[in-house]
């Protein structure tokens, strides 16, 4: 098949995969699977063919080509086309294979919902999206499918729309988002105005030629590219627009897994490394971007601490890695922050995936605070949520050691030593709280209600947790060994090389008994100290090691740094203060404005109308129909002429 | 004063008055009609009157007399039509009945 097939394939399939499941899955019911699993995992093989072929270098620099003319209005004229690149590719990767996977424990894990043949039609529906999204050619395009993640997200979230926190929580997700993607918009807009064309090619061609000649203001650069960042923090929920993530995990804990910390949740970071020749024409710009990315992470570590709904913890530390995706492109390690994207999406999908085991195995809870002991009765789940955790907390040699430490590294050799303090405390923090949580559930006494019986997910879930166990163990390795020189460099560095060029930036050899090698053994060192101490607090059960957990000391430090404790417990309150401030004050704007258009300005509409109406109303009695009262009319006038004649002339 | 232009002018304004008077006063639509030929007379006079003493006027005079005497003629014709009709449709002569075009 030629390349442009592929393409178009994999985007057909799970779009007929949405319309057929949509239009028949009824009548599939209880197997509504039977047509969007299969066309998820063929267009799996299909990315994997497109993948396979780019990354081995037979397309040399990708390639790019327009199917047909979008929006042909007078010199406004957008292409849907289609670029495809190692940096396309390796997020195919991370798109199919997850989706791929998701699909296929949605089987088990929606196997009881009557609306599941909806939920298998979002789901293809969110595929098409975002693989339209991570193919797409120009920015209009890319906003298309940027929005249309954001519609089978919402329907997602909403997905059990009986219950009204998944109702509003799908609400908010949609109107969080819409305020980072104004900005976006004004920013594509921008762009079109300075180059008169949104394909990434020429963008990137012009734009540096523009600033070079002094066409165009350096501020002007860092606005556009801020505006672009503003829905990049909407879409990969960064401070101040976190607030959406955590309240999404009201979806099917698949959905969770798929779009909330695997996929969706990336196309922020995927759009400002795609502009990475943009972002590195401002060097302030890039501070904002590191800034906010690692002031996120740590905001969400530290909320992360205290939650008990073990979905919310896995979201806050979605939140988390997200930041230091977003602290990797502000410092310029653009490869850095992909290898992270992608790492990240195989043990975050895992562990989401392994907290809807959990749920599904103690029937529908998800308050760690009547868990526990779990161990024992879900083997298969525990032992994979176990490697996701290790993953996650940066323990060598699995998956999210190599990303996460690359960030770290390329930070503190590119100057950004705040980011790097931060990133390493909030390395430790997440060993911590990914161990709380493990020990909630798996470890401590057993809190689950005497009349569930925990029972280990059917092999249509666990198979997936498997297959997700091995990349988040191993993908890090694969890809990421010799660091900064692995698999991942040598797909990523070409693609990133100019925006590294404007930069200045020069790859070093990674040193191992240099200033790397010491930069590791610190953020390894916090990490297996946060790791230790949750262990010590809230126990592990392993093969010749047990640890019991100690509520008391739990408790004593909780009481000895209530403030904290509060202020994590209660998010910092965000979602307080965004409530007072949009919806109780922006609420009362809103019914004043209400108030002035409905009595003000209809009020005058209403009154010209009304005014109307009377002097109609009264004027016809004049019309009585009658010849004589007409003939009085006309002679009365003509008395009134009469004398008007006579005052006029003899005067 | 027999021979006075305002002598002529009086009588034709008490004509036009007792016609104006008939055809708001009456309520047969006959009646109306011979109202107005009254009135319509009323103004003929004063016509042939000015042309009788303005001798620059005399010729303009009697063509204008003659056009309203045609105009008039037409126009009883055409009412007289006009009242049959609604007679015939209505069963009464007076105007307080022909209440219809207020609809």
């Amino acid at each position: 098949m030629s390349n442009q097939l592929l393409v178009l394939a994999l985007l057909a399939l799970p779009l007929a995969g949405f319309a057929l499941t949509a239009a028949f899955g009824r009548l599939l019911m209880p197997r509504a699977w039977l047509i969007a699993v299969p066309a998820v995992i063929l267009a799996w093989a299909v990315g994997m063919v497109l993948v396979y072929r780019t990354l081995s270098g037979q397309l040399g620099d990708g390639f790019a080509f327009t199917l047909y003319t979008w929006i042909p209005a007078g010199s406004f004229r957008v292409d849907v086309n289609f670029a495809v690149d190692n940096l396309t590719a390796a997020l195919l990767i991370v798109v199919t294979t997850i989706g791929m996977l998701v699909h296929v424990y949605s089987i088990g894990y929606m196997a009881h919902d009557p609306g599941k043949w909806r939920f298998f039609a979002y789901l293809n529906f969110f595929m098409f999206s975002m693989l339209l999204l991570v193919l797409a050619g120009n920015y209009l395009l890319l906003f298309m499918a940027w929005e249309l993640v954001g519609l089978s997200s919402y329907l997602l979230i909403g997905f059990w729309y009986q219950r009204r926190s998944a109702a509003l929580a799908a609400k908010k997700a949609f109107l969080v988002n819409r305020v980072g993607d104004v900005g976006f918009s004004i920013g594509i807009w921008a762009l079109w105005t300075t180059v008169g064309s949104l394909n990434f090619s020429d963008v990137f061609r012009v734009i540096p030629e523009k600033l070079a000649a002094g066409q165009l203001q350096p501020w002007m650069v860092t606005g556009i590219v801020l505006l672009l960042f503003c829905g990049a923090v909407g879409k990969s929920a960064q401070f101040p627009l976190h607030v959406w993530l955590p309240d999404a995990m009201e979806g099917p804990t698949p959905v969770s897994a798929l779009i909330h910390a695997a996929t969706m949740v990336n196309a922020g970071v995927y759009m400002v490394a795609r502009s990475s020749p943009l972002f590195s024409l401002s060097s302030s710009a890039m501070v904002v971007v590191a800034a906010i990315g690692i002031f996120t992470a740590l905001l969400a570590a530290s909320i992360a601490f205290t939650q008990t709904d073990i979905k919310r913890v896995l979201a806050y530390s979605t939140l988390s890695q997200l930041g230091y995706m977003f602290a990797a492109l502000g410092v310029g390690a653009y490869a850095a922050a992909i290898f992270h994207l992608m790492t990240h999406g195989f043990f975050k999908g895992l562990l989401f995936l392994d907290s809807g085991s959990v749920i599904h195995g103690v029937h529908d809870e998800q308050d760690m605070n009547r868990m526990g002991g779990l161990w024992r009765k879900m083997p298969i789940t525990h032992a994979t949520m176990l490697v996701g955790s290790l993953a996650i907390a940066g323990i060598p040699p699995l998956a999210g050691f190599f990303s996460k430490d690359e960030i770290l590294g390329a930070s503190f050799r590119n100057g950004f030593y705040v980011v790097w303090l931060i990133g390493v405390v909030v390395a430790g923090m997440t060993a911590f709280y990914m161990f709380r949580l493990m020990g909630k559930t798996f470890y401590g006494p057993s809190h689950v209600d005497p009349d569930v019986h925990p029972h280990e997910a059917p092999p249509s879930m666990t198979v997936p947790l498997i297959l997700l166990a091995i990349p988040a163990a191993l993908l890090g390795l694969a890809i990421g060994w010799p660091p900064e020189a692995g698999l991942v460099h040598r797909w990523l560095d070409p693609i990133f090389a100019p925006a590294e060029q404007t930069l200045g930036l020069h790859p070093e050899a990674f040193q191992v008994f240099g200033i790397d090698g010491v930069l590791v053994l610190v953020s390894v060192t916090l990490a297996t100290a946060g790791l230790i101490v949750a262990v010590r607090l809230f126990g592990v059960r392993l093969p010749g090691r047990d640890v019991e957990p100690r509520p008391t000391i739990v408790e004593a430090g909780t009481a000895r740094l209530r403030p904290l404790y509060v202020a994590s417990y209660h998010k910092w309150w965000f979602d307080d203060v965004y409530h007072g401030l949009f919806f109780v004050i922006g609420g009362a704007v809103a019914q004043g404005a209400w108030w002035f258009d409905s009595h003000i300005i209809d009020g005058v509409v209403n009154g010209v109308g009304a005014v109307t109406t009377l002097a109609g109303r009264e004027l016809r009695r004049i019309q009585t129909g009658r010849v004589q009262n007409y003939a009085l009319g006309i002679a009365l006038g003509l008395l009134v002429m009469a004398a008007g004649f006579l005052v006029a002339t003899t005067r | 004063m027999s021979h006075s232009l305002d002598a002529y002018l009086i009588l034709s304004a008490l004509l036009f008055c007792v016609g104006m008077f008939g055809f708001l006063a009456r309520r047969n639509a006959i009646a109306m009609l011979m109202s107005i030929e009254l009135m319509l007379n009323a103004v003929n006079l004063t016509i042939v009157a000015f042309g009788a003493f303005v001798p620059a006027l005399t010729v303009h005079a009697s063509a204008i007399a003659l056009m309203v005497i045609s105009v008039a003629a037409g126009e009883a014709t055409v009412g007289l039509a006009i009242v049959i009709a609604i007679f015939r449709n209505r069963r009464t002569p007076l105007v307080d009945e022909y209440d219809r075009m207020r609809e």
